[in-house]
């Protein structure tokens, strides 16, 4: 009698493929192509092998396969530290163990590989829908493990495992909701270095042409605010967030002063002010707002003239724009104060800043220069120079998304040959300008505008990029120009699609963007639903940490570890102790009767080692008769304790584990006598 | 009740020599409720263990045996034209009694073979349209020869669920064998037996085996057993409910007759061959496996815990 071969019940076969095939979906968009390609052999050969149309991998193809998917990661990522490329080795380590499935542990082995892996997606995007379709996989997983249980005898077919793992995960949502409201968030003990992500559409920390029209077609969400009172106008909407000072001919780019990012030129939140604080002067009542950023992976933040910083980890730079900690691998919420009404370093610039400033490569451009150089002997007042440049964009010049290609002499070009260009040209061109009549200037990136959602917050998209330049002036400090602004008024005071919105370029990178249709009344309400749904997803439940903290402070008069670890270990002590006594008392009987079987089952314990292996399927009875055939001087005992048991196991006499104990441990058993 | 039994046994003993285990579970059978069917060679004595058993239960019994000319009305009764009184009379079949020996009951059609069915399962006939209740108690023992034998007919599944146990007499041992050669005819002693247990006492006991105790985890053996028999490919079809209801059944009759009023997982095992045997089909290379072997397979393929 061979014991029957455990073959995995197609009921589970086929939900474990799906929840494969789910969770290979679920992290397609960062795993190389050829995983997906082999997945999909794995997923054929697995079915070809429940049908035996195939044999399984033998251990020469197996090492071969490992040795292969290994190479490939090699080839793909280099070096093995970094999310992704674990990511990657596990999902192939998953793929291959679905080959290699020949008992029930092998497929426990690839359900919780596929939790895990599952769970890991997390760390990629955490946007609502991404978590609803993480919530199907898990339920597709359970459904697996569920499966794999089933018999013939279950009936209810092929969708019996999914219902029962919908219900299972309906039953964990109240655990699930309590470990979110109260479990603190601790914070990583270890941090997973992730991939940079070059793809990604943003502002970068260099300007050349064409990078910001590149961003015009992009719909993606860039960052969502909220003013505590109201929304200013639309014009005064800038978002500053990069400074660029150096020029090389060609890109603008962070001045050296700027990179210096945990120096004294850093004033983090709740720091002791430093002393270049003072060259501030913030006047008025400040503007509150809370910004919520997605992901960029670079650290700074968007803030509007001229910021303070109200939240932990968020810190202001020597060229007073806002900067994080840490680089933004998740969505992020900060506090900001912004004193619309201010004057930065009027009394003068430091020497060395000066130069920085006014720094200009020599070989380039030198039209601008000439120009420059003889308007500024024609004008007696910096002003008057500002707004003869000005004059100048108004007359001729032309705001497109589709500028023409400029050769080395960029400023040049634009300045006295193609004359279009977008808000890059302008800025980029205006601070050339201004530098070579040697004005202190710089280009400001960030965005500018964006669109007011009903519900009283602001939304910024990509395509509200926007660059502009700041020139100092003495006795006014830094002050703001917008070339673009005298170019195409209507992109300040709207935005950019009142300007361009006939050109075919913009949105060209995001053909099914909602944006694209907002003249379609409904759908422009759905979209606007959809964003709100989105917004107060990042805010209520990605930034919820924060609102937690200040929960679990009022309600714990203060929120040290030690004291939410007291409240937590003692709420959730005392629930699990009610359902253990709710779930053990109706079953008392029950688990003393599994003390019986205990006891019994060391009897045959002590029984085998003296020789009598119990058979399979073998009766308490029959075995003491067996044992007593072949040792009479036991017989006695042997029927004793088999009467007892049978009594209280069978008969229904009020079980007694500890009488029955007793009577066993009294056998002495001699080996073989 | 043991002594009851066991007089039972000597007294059919002396009739079958040396086959107690056999009569024993036939017993069995009959306290359960269920009708008995006894398979084996020609000349193996089941004629006499059933000739045996009604006479020590003091029914009234007839016998049928079983050509593969016999016609329904023969067993079910007919009607027929009383000239005296001008009016069809209906005459009673053999059906009509306590005890039915079918004896060879493979060798009929399966047309006859059905008429037995509606009798089995509802203790009751149809005849000519008109639905007559059968006595009560109600058995049917019937023979059968191998079908491995020329001129059988082999009993449809249908038919063979109704039997609630299947036993096979066997060879008998060569000192039991001895015994018979040396002595007597012991058929000729059958005329001795007496009446040992009235029909009433018999209604009393099948009462009796209903109020014997199984154990909840008894239950789970039960069932473990029927679901090996579902899921593993060794058979073509596994246990159906009935069929695990008869294994209770026969084995809560069997710790009876043991004096016990609680079931031990030997009881189960000690039926389960007969009640299972003839449900259950092999397949695959086990095809030609006797039903018997089969059970047995089950038996120690399935732990009690």
């Amino acid at each position: 009698m061979t014991s029957p071969v455990w073959k995995i019940h197609r009921n589970g076969l086929f939900w474990l493929l799906v929840a494969f095939a789910a969770v290979i979906v679920l992290h397609a968009d960062h795993l190389p192509s050829w995983i997906l390609l082999a997945a999909s052999v794995a997923t054929i050969w697995r079915i070809q092998l429940y049908r035996s149309a195939w044999r399984p991998p033998s251990r020469l193809i197996k090492t071969g396969l490992l040795g292969l998917c290994l190479a490939g990661l090699v080839v793909e990522y280099g070096s093995p530290v970094g999310l992704e490329p674990m990511v990657a080795l596990l999902v192939s380590a998953y793929l291959l163990k679905l080959l290699e499935m020949h008992h029930r542990r092998d497929a426990y082995l690839v359900v919780f590989l596929a939790f895990f892996i599952t769970a890991l997606d997390a760390l990629f995007d955490q946007s609502i829908g991404n978590t609803l379709y993480i919530i199907g996989c898990l339920s597709l997983v359970l459904a697996a493990l569920l499966g794999l249980h089933s018999t013939d005898a279950d009936g209810g077919g092929q969708l019996r495992p999914l219902g029962k793992a919908m219900a299972i995960m309906a039953q964990a949502l109240p655990l699930m909701l309590l470990l979110f409201i109260f479990m603190p968030r601790l914070g990583a003990l270890w941090s997973v270095p992730m991939q940079q992500q070059s793809a990604k559409t943003g502002v970068t920390d260099t300007m050349s042409p064409g990078d910001f029209s590149r961003l015009g077609r992009s719909g993606e969400l860039a960052f969502r605010v909220s003013f505590e009172g109201a929304i200013p106008a639309q014009q005064n909407l800038y978002w500053r967030g990069l400074v660029l000072a150096e020029f090389d001919g060609r890109t603008w780019s962070r001045s050296p002063l700027s990179r210096f990012q945990d120096s004294g030129l850093v004033q983090w939140y709740g720091d002791p002010p430093k002393s270049w604080d003072q060259l501030i002067e913030r006047k008025g009542e400040p503007l509150a707002f809370s910004v919520v950023i997605e992901p960029t992976q670079q650290r700074w933040l968007y803030a509007l003239d001229t910021p303070k910083p109200d939240s932990e980890g968020v810190g202001l730079t020597r060229d007073y724009r806002l900067i994080s900690a840490y680089p933004l691998r998740s969505k992020k919420q900060y506090r900001v104060n912004s004193w619309p009404e201010h004057r930065l370093e009027p009394q003068g610039l430091p020497p060395q800043h000066r130069t920085v400033y006014l720094q200009l490569p020599e070989e380039f451009n030198p039209r601008t220069r000439e120009l420059a150089s003889r308007w500024r002997k024609m004008v007696s007042d910096d002003l008057e120079l500002v707004s003869r440049v000005l004059t100048l964009y108004n007359s001729e010049f032309v705001y497109t998304l589709q500028p023409p290609i400029l050769g080395k002499h960029s400023v040049d070009e634009f300045l006295f040959d193609s004359q279009r260009g977008f808000c890059e040209h302008f800025a980029g061109s205006f601070v050339f300008f201004m530098r070579a009549a040697g004005i202190p200037a710089r280009v400001v990136a960030g965005y500018q505008g964006g669109e007011r959602h009903p519900d009283d917050y602001l939304v910024v998209r990509q395509y509200d990029a926007h660059a502009w330049a700041e020139i100092w002036l003495e006795d006014r400090g830094w002050i703001r120009v917008d070339p673009t602004a005298v170019v195409a008024p209507q992109r300040i005071e709207q935005d950019l699609q009142s300007v361009l919105g006939s050109e075919t370029d913009f949105l060209a990178d995001s053909p099914v963007s909602l944006v694209r249709f907002r003249h379609i009344g409904w759908l422009n309400q759905l979209r606007l639903q959809i964003e709100s749904l989105n917004y107060n997803w990042a805010l209520w439940v990605l930034g919820y940490d924060q609102i937690q903290t200040a929960f679990l402070r009022n309600l714990l008069g203060d929120n040290s570890l030690w004291r939410i670890a007291l409240a937590l270990t003692g709420v959730g002590g005392s629930l699990l102790l009610l359902l253990g006594f709710w779930l053990l008392l109706p079953r008392r009987r029950e688990r003393s009767r599994d003390l019986l079987d205990r006891e019994f089952l060391r009897l045959c314990q002590k029984l085998e080692k003296a020789g009598f292996p119990r058979q399979v399927g073998e009766g308490p009875r029959d075995y003491a008769q067996r044992v007593a055939e072949s040792r009479p001087e036991l017989a006695r005992e042997l029927v004793e304790v088999t009467r007892m048991y049978e009594a209280m196991r069978y008969a229904g006499e009020t079980p007694d584990a500890r009488t029955l104990a007793r009577t066993i441990r009294s056998l002495r058993i001699n080996r073989s006598g | 009740m043991r002594q009851v039994v066991d007089k039972l046994i000597t007294s059919i003993g002396r009739v079958l020599i040396g086959k107690d285990e056999q009569i024993r579970l036939a017993i069995t059978c009959l306290f359960a409720g269920g009708h008995l069917l006894i398979e084996d060679m020609p000349g193996m004595g089941k004629t006499t263990l059933a000739q045996g058993l009604a006479a020590v239960l003091g029914l009234s019994y007839n016998r049928v045996q079983f050509t593969s000319d016999l016609l329904p009305a023969d067993i079910l009764g007919i009607s027929v034209y009383d000239r005296t009184r001008g009016q069809f009379e209906f005459h009673p079949g053999p059906v009509f009694s306590q005890l039915l020996l079918a004896d060879e009951i493979n060798r009929t059609t399966p047309k006859t073979q059905s008429a037995l069915l509606e009798a089995m399962a509802e203790g009751q006939v149809t005849v000519e349209g008109e639905t007559r209740p059968l006595p009560h108690p109600f058995f049917v023992i019937a023979t059968q020869n191998p079908l491995t034998q020329s001129g059988t007919y082999p009993l449809p599944e249908s038919q063979l669920d109704r039997f609630l146990m299947r036993i096979e007499l066997g060879y008998p041992d060569p000192r039991s064998e001895r015994a018979l050669l040396s002595g007597v005819n012991p058929r000729s002693r059958l005329a001795e037996i007496k009446t040992l247990l009235p029909a009433k006492q018999l209604l009393q006991i099948q009462q009796h085996v209903a109020d014997v105790k199984v154990a909840e985890n008894l239950v789970d053996y039960l069932q473990r057993l029927v679901q090996f028999t579902r899921d593993d490919p060794v058979f073509y079809y596994g246990l159906s409910p009935r069929g695990a209801l008869a294994v209770l059944q026969c084995a809560r009759a069997w710790a009876l007759i043991h004096g016990r009023q609680y079931v031990i997982p030997e009881d189960i095992q000690a039926v389960f061959p007969s009640v299972a045997g003839h449900r259950l089909r092999g397949a695959g290379e086990c095809a030609n496996h006797d039903g018997d072997v089969l059970a047995n397979l089950v038996l120690s393929a399935v732990d009690i815990f």
